[in-house]
Order: C-alpha cells, then sequence, then structure tokens
C-alpha cells in the first residue's frame, strides 16, 4: 500500500466516524408557532415606535404627522397584543384540559 | 500528492450528496430518527469543508512544490514565481477557482452548520440547499474541470508561467475578495428559499441572514472596486471601468444585492415586499452564478475572462435547474409571501426604497442586456454587434444620479407618509447647502450649458454634496437629542447614537462613501492624455504638468526583461517627482505587459504609461493621462467598506426614557 492510499483511507475513516458516530440524545427544537412569530411581529412594532418616537424628539416630524402615524402604529399592536392574549388563553385552556385528563386516568 | 486531491474531491463530493439527500429526507419526513439522520447531514456539511480544505491545500502546496506533473500547476505557475503567486495559483485558472469556489462555500456552509441552533429546522433547509449548490461545483471538479488532471507524456523541466496580467499584488487579493461576494450571496438566498419551502412565519430569517448578506455586500464591494482599481493600475489605458462583460458579470449580483439590503428593511418593518424579497435574492444569487458562467464559459471575450473550455453547459443547466426549482416553489407557497401593509403614501421611507430598488433594477438590466446584446445579435443577425460606453453611459449616469438623489432623500423621509411641512423642515438647509456648491462649481468654470458632461458633473456634485449635508443633519438632529437625555456634549451624543443603532448610521456612513465615490467619478468628463515619442531631455506638457524624460534602460531577471523610462515632473520651475513608466515581458508565458506609475492627489492622477519603442529611432513612446478625483473614488470606497464594518457592530441597549406611547415606554434611539 502506497503512502497516498494509507492518507486516503485514514480520512475516510476519520470522516465516516465524525459523520455517524453520534453518542447522547439528540433534539431539534419545538416548530416556531404563530406565538413566536406574533412575539417577533409585536417587537418589530414596537421598535417602529421608539423609531418614530426618536425622530419626533429630533424635530423630523411635526406633531400632527407624529400623532397620526403613532395612532397607527399602536393600533397595530393591540391587534397584535390581542391576539397573543387569545393565543395565550387558548393554550393554558388546553393544558388545563389535559391535565384534568390525565387526573381522570 | 495528486491521488490524494483526487479521493478528497470524490469525497467531498459523495459527502455534499449525502447531506443534500440525508437533509431532505429527514426534513420531509418527520419522525422517530429523523432527528439522527438531519445530524448526519448536518456532519457531512461540516466534513466536506474539511476535505475540499485538504484539496485546496494539496493544489497549493503543489504549486509551492513546483509539481509540474499536475496540469493546473504547469500551466499557472513557473519556478521563478515570487511566493504570492505562487499561492494565488489556486485562483488564477480555471480548475483552481472552481475548488476556491467550493472550498468559500463549504466554510459559509460551515459556520452556518455550527450555528444551527438558532433554529434547528430553517438552519436545516439552509444547509440541504447549500450542500445542492456545492453538489453542482463538485461535479463540475471532478467530471468536467478536474483540477488534479496529470500531464503526458516528459515531464517539463519548468511551468507555462502564470499571466502576467494577475502578477500584480492587488491580484492575490482581488479575486478572493469577489468570490467572496459571488458565494457569500447563497446563504441568503438558501435561507430564503428555506423559509418559502418551510412556509416559515414571520421575517426572523432575514434578522438571521442580515450580518451574512451585509459582509457578502462588502465583500463584493471590495472585489469590485480591486477589479476596478486593478484595471486602473495594470492594464494601462487610463480607466478604470471599461464596461467589459466580466467587469459587468460583477456589477449584476451587486446592484440587485444592494437593492435587496435596502427592500429587506421594508420586510422587517412593515412586512411588505415580501414577493419582491425572494424574487430579488433569488436574483442576486443566480446573477453571481451567471457572471461565474460568463467568467469560465468563453463565450465572451474579455480580459478578465478564462481561457474557452467545456464546462458552459454544465452552468446552462444549473441556471436552468435553479430557476425552475425556485419557480417552483415560489408559484406553490406564493399565498405564504402575502403583504401585510400596503404603501400608504408616494411620500414615504417605503417609496423611496421601492423606487431605488426600481432604479438599481433598471441599472441591472441595462447591464445584463449590454452584456448579452453581442451575443443575442449574433444569435439573431449572424454578426455580433458589441455594445460600448456611451449604450452603458446613456443608462447609467442618469440612473446614478436619481440614485443619488434617493440616498439623499430618503433617510430624511418618514415610514408610511410624509407631509409637505416635514418636507420643508428636513430639506432646506441640505438643500440650501446643494445649490451654493452648484452656484460655486458654475463659478469655477463648470458651465452646464456647454456640454452634456459638465450638466452631469455639476448635477452629480449637487446632489453628492446633498447626501454629505443630510447624512450630517441627521447625526446631529440625532445628537442632539441624546444630549438632551444624557447632557453629553454633541459630537459624544454622537458617537452615542451610532452606538445606538449602528445599522442606520452605519448605512449613513455607507451613503456618504457612495457621494465620495461618485465626486471621484465625476471629474472622468475632464480627463485629457498625450501622447509623444521622448528622447533624451524631450518634454511634454500636460495640464499643470511638465514631463522631461532624463533616460530610457532596460533590464533583465529570471521571471521578465523589462524596459522603462526616467521621467522627471515639474510644476511649474519646481521639480516634484521622478516617474519610472515600464514595460516587461514574462519569459514563461511569453507575453508583454504593460506597468502604468501614477502619481496621486486630491486633485488628480498623473498617468504614465511606456507604449513601446519607436523601432525606427529607438526612443520610448510615453503616455500621459491627467485623470482629475479619481483618489476620491479609492477613499470613498473605503469609506464604504468602514461603514459596512461599523454597521456590523452590535447595538448597546438603548437607554430607556419617558416617551408618550400609550402601549409602553419606547426608548430612545432604536429602529431604522
Amino acid at each position: 500500500m502506497t503512502v497516498a492510499t494509507l492518507t486516503c483511507a485514514m480520512v475516510m475513516l476519520c470522516v465516516l466516524f465524525y459523520v455517524f458516530y453520534l453518542p447522547g440524545r439528540l433534539h431539534l427544537g419545538p416548530e416556531k408557532t404563530r406565538l413566536a412569530y406574533l412575539q417577533e411581529r409585536k417587537e418589530a412594532i414596537y421598535e417602529n415606535l421608539r423609531d418614530l418616537n426618536f425622530e419626533h424628539q429630533a424635530g423630523k416630524l411635526p406633531d400632527q404627522d407624529y400623532q397620526s402615524l403613532k395612532s397607527s402604529l399602536e393600533e397595530e399592536a393591540a391587534g397584535v397584543l390581542a391576539e397573543m392574549a387569545q393565543l395565550e388563553r387558548a393554550g393554558a385552556a388546553a393544558v388545563f384540559s389535559n391535565r384534568r385528563k390525565g387526573a381522570r386516568v | 500528492m495528486s491521488q490524494i486531491g483526487s479521493f478528497a474531491l470524490l469525497l467531498a463530493l459523495a459527502l455534499s450528496t449525502y447531506s443534500f439527500l440525508a437533509g431532505i429526507l429527514a426534513l420531509a419526513r418527520p419522525g422517530p430518527g429523523s432527528e439522527r439522520l438531519g445530524e448526519t447531514a448536518r456532519r457531512a456539511g461540516i466534513a466536506t469543508f474539511a476535505v475540499v480544505f485538504l484539496a485546496a491545500f494539496i493544489l497549493v502546496i503543489s504549486a509551492f512544490q513546483d509539481n509540474f506533473s499536475i496540469a493546473y500547476i504547469f500551466h499557472h505557475s513557473n519556478r521563478d514565481l515570487p511566493a504570492p503567486y505562487k499561492f494565488a495559483t489556486l485562483w488564477s485558472g480555471q480548475e483552481g477557482s472552481l475548488p476556491f469556489w467550493s472550498l468559500l462555500l463549504s466554510a459559509y456552509g460551515l459556520v452556518l452548520r455550527l450555528r444551527h441552533k438558532t433554529d434547528a429546522r430553517l438552519f436545516a433547509y439552509a444547509s440541504a440547499i447549500i450542500a445542492a449548490v456545492q453538489i453542482f461545483f463538485l461535479l463540475l471538479l471532478n467530471f468536467a474541470a478536474h483540477p488534479f488532471a496529470l500531464m503526458q507524456g516528459e515531464l517539463p523541466a519548468d511551468g507555462a508561467g502564470l499571466n502576467p496580467l494577475l502578477q500584480y499584488p492587488e491580484m492575490v487579493i482581488h479575486p478572493p475578495m469577489l468570490y467572496l461576494g459571488y458565494v457569500g450571496f447563497t446563504v441568503p438566498f438558501a435561507f430564503a428559499l428555506g423559509a418559502l419551502i418551510m412556509r416559515y412565519p414571520g421575517e426572523k430569517w432575514i434578522h438571521i441572514t442580515r450580518r451574512w448578506t451585509m459582509v457578502t455586500w462588502a465583500f463584493l464591494t471590495c472585489g469590485v472596486f480591486l477589479g476596478a482599481h486593478w484595471a486602473y493600475s495594470v492594464l494601462g489605458w487610463g480607466g478604470y471601468w471599461g464596461w467589459d462583460p466580466v467587469e459587468n458579470a460583477s456589477l449584476m449580483p451587486w446592484l440587485t444585492g444592494t437593492a435587496f439590503l435596502h427592500s429587506v428593511m421594508m420586510q422587517e418593518k412593515r412586512g411588505m415586499l415580501k414577493m419582491w424579497n425572494m424574487w430579488l435574492i433569488f436574483a442576486t444569487f443566480w446573477l453571481a452564478i451567471l457572471g461565474t458562467f460568463l467568467t469560465r464559459s468563453g463565450i465572451i471575450s474579455s480580459v478578465h475572462a478564462f481561457a474557452q473550455s467545456s464546462i458552459g453547459g454544465w452552468f446552462k443547466w444549473f441556471l436552468v435547474l435553479t430557476l425552475v426549482t425556485f419557480t417552483f416553489f415560489f408559484f406553490k407557497n406564493k399565498s405564504h409571501l402575502r403583504s401585510e401593509h400596503k404603501l400608504e403614501s408616494l411620500i414615504s421611507r417605503e417609496s423611496s426604497f421601492l423606487f431605488n430598488n426600481l432604479l438599481l433594477l433598471l441599472a441591472c438590466f441595462t447591464v445584463l442586456w449590454g452584456t448579452w446584446f453581442p451575443l443575442i445579435s449574433e444569435y439573431v443577425q449572424g454578426n455580433k454587434v458589441t455594445v460600448g460606453p456611451p449604450f452603458y453611459n446613456n443608462v447609467a449616469i442618469p440612473v446614478a444620479l436619481l440614485l443619488l438623489l434617493l440616498t439623499a432623500v430618503g433617510p430624511l423621509l418618514a415610514w408610511r407618509k410624509t407631509s409637505v411641512e416635514s418636507l420643508k423642515r428636513n430639506f432646506m438647509w441640505p438643500a440650501l447647502g446643494a445649490i451654493a456648491v452648484g452656484i460655486l462649481m458654475m463659478v469655477f468654470g463648470v458651465r452646464p450649458w456647454k456640454d452634456i458632461s459638465y450638466f452631469y458633473a455639476l448635477m452629480a456634485a449637487m446632489l453628492a454634496a446633498l447626501v454629505g449635508l443630510t447624512v450630517t443633519s441627521e447625526f446631529i438632529r440625532g445628537g442632539r437629542v441624546i444630549a438632551r437625555h444624557t447632557g453629553q456634549n454633541l459630537l459624544a451624543s454622537m458617537v452615542h447614537l451610532f452606538h445606538r443603532n449602528t445599522r442606520r448610521y452605519g448605512g449613513y456612513i455607507v451613503h456618504f462613501g457612495v457621494a465620495v465615490v461618485i465626486i471621484g467619478i465625476l471629474g472622468t468628463p475632464f480627463n485629457q492624455d498625450k501622447e509623444k515619442e521622448m528622447g533624451f531631455g524631450d518634454k511634454m506638457t500636460i495640464g499643470p504638468y511638465t514631463l522631461v524624460c532624463e533616460s530610457y534602460t532596460q533590464d533583465d531577471n529570471p521571471n521578465y526583461s523589462n524596459e522603462w523610462a526616467i521621467i522627471s515632473v515639474f510644476r511649474g520651475d519646481r521639480k516634484i517627482e521622478t516617474m519610472y513608466p515600464e514595460r516587461r515581458f514574462y519569459k514563461a508565458s511569453q507575453q508583454p505587459q504593460t506597468l502604468p506609475r501614477i502619481r496621486s492627489s486630491y486633485k488628480e492622477d498623473l498617468y504614465l504609461t511606456y507604449e513601446g519603442v519607436n523601432e525606427a529611432t529607438g526612443r520610448p513612446i510615453i503616455k500621459a493621462h491627467l485623470n482629475p478625483l479619481v483618489m476620491w473614488i479609492w477613499v470613498g470606497v473605503l469609506i464604504m467598506i468602514g461603514g459596512t464594518v461599523l454597521a456590523l457592530i452590535p447595538n448597546a441597549a438603548p437607554v430607556r426614557v419617558t416617551a408618550p406611547a400609550r402601549i409602553q415606554a419606547a426608548p430612545v434611539g432604536a429602529g431604522d
């Protein structure tokens, strides 16, 4: 066997060991939920509000524009918060119902 | 050595194929065992990097060992080639640059796969897509452009040498920068396509890829401008951009990538332009592959292109396959990409981004059309009609001016809508400043009615001033707010402001850099050149300079023989410099090269080339160019890169101050 063949065999063995030797448990993590998505939206809207607030303080926006833009962002945030609250209530109810079923069993 | 290299490339292909297939299978059939299968796919992707690295390492070592039994090393190196160029052999030719492409892609893939815990499923999709792209390049390497192919017959004593045009220090870094840009756009594309396939809820994939995109864009910017600087410093025609097809190939993904960087903010902030952004990032990836195809297929002639080869067909199929795959998933999951808001006003930050995108795409289409027109005309009419710089300039200059206007205007517009009062408030001072610059230029002799190029130069100067002033006003206004809250002085407050939103203010610095680049470009209409045969003591005058030929001589070394002139440069009666324009003849490759000499100042470049010797008189012919403001281009690019690097710094935590918002107290200094 030549040095090149031996080296190739060594490389192959190392690669196979690294790829297929998986000790212990693996966990991919949960699927992204609608609630997690709404949380991201909420953060984006709050960031937009902070930005708007800053631009107003910097004198870039007249009061009238500021109030109108702020109101529309607040409405958007309220919608997201309401849906989040609804999902959280539904989630809590599902957990409660599962516990009751478990208690009966 | 070549056996190990060949084996490494085959193993890399096997690993990438496994990473793709196992990755797709694990994602398609979630259930017991799929997590372990997915993990082996991820690890196979990581191992791909190791084996591609091994192959590239062997190729470089072979260049240093002058192993001319490998055909690629024979064709692109020789014994007397200086060490840095032996290292650059890796990307100097077709068969070497493809493993380099593959190496960079696997390196990006490595980083992505190591960070998989951020969002395991999304990363698994992106990893599989990157593996698919990797398979294509490894198939090319193994079956169409093998870098470890051996020489037939008797081994040559020395190599054919590196192309003389590539024997320039910038060539050691220009291709890696360009490739890092080209290859890097695969990552945001992979995330975008992954998010589309899995109907990923929300815009977090944009947040994840934001830094990737910015880093990639910075590399591509570096690559494009290093290419321009290389052309200026090496090719000897006195210019930096010739609308060469390969230059165009690097510009197209840069234009769409720039559009994506802007419009993606609308998706993050307002949930708008989701379909548009999908197509933009796909177009950027696709154009990067198209650029690679143009450079390598031999279908276009260019000083930057690789030799004719047979790999064009492979690229065509890959381009078609990616287009079909993307289009299929786009139409399948189109409903997932509905906009959450509509454009409320034509005078808003959103509309400025939209117009910016349309202009960038118009520029990209123009460049694409001009690049392909010779081929289309040959196909339709049977004869190749070449498109020259006037075609590009007729579109590119007005588009660049409009883009500069948007660069100045955009940051001053509010999201959603901007009132006339707000416009007046924000624009009055910057606009007055820009008008003052215009008047000053006319006073100093730039008469826009004399020539269209003077009109463009005047407009560019005014708009560049407008950009500079709006950027300054943004820093001052923001700095004042911080100063009010913290009691710091204005300068400290502006630094503070920058740290609160590095992406926004780093972006403004990039805009400022763009304005400086435009100032440099606007010197072009005022370029002058002269050519003269110069004997001992002969003089030539150009602009404020008088050139005197002191002597001309020649030399010889193992790599090349050369001849050059010794030119004294006078400004008035004062001697300010001695310059040595040179011409070399490389022995191994049997090719000549002109080496211009450049004296740069902030006002102008004096650019001298040694054009050769008049056979009848034996005297050298010297060409002198006087190119105003060129240095501003390179300074502007440095500012652009600096701004991008600053934009990559993580934001400092915002300080919470009382804000009159009903939802929640809003901290100052965040947002975009």
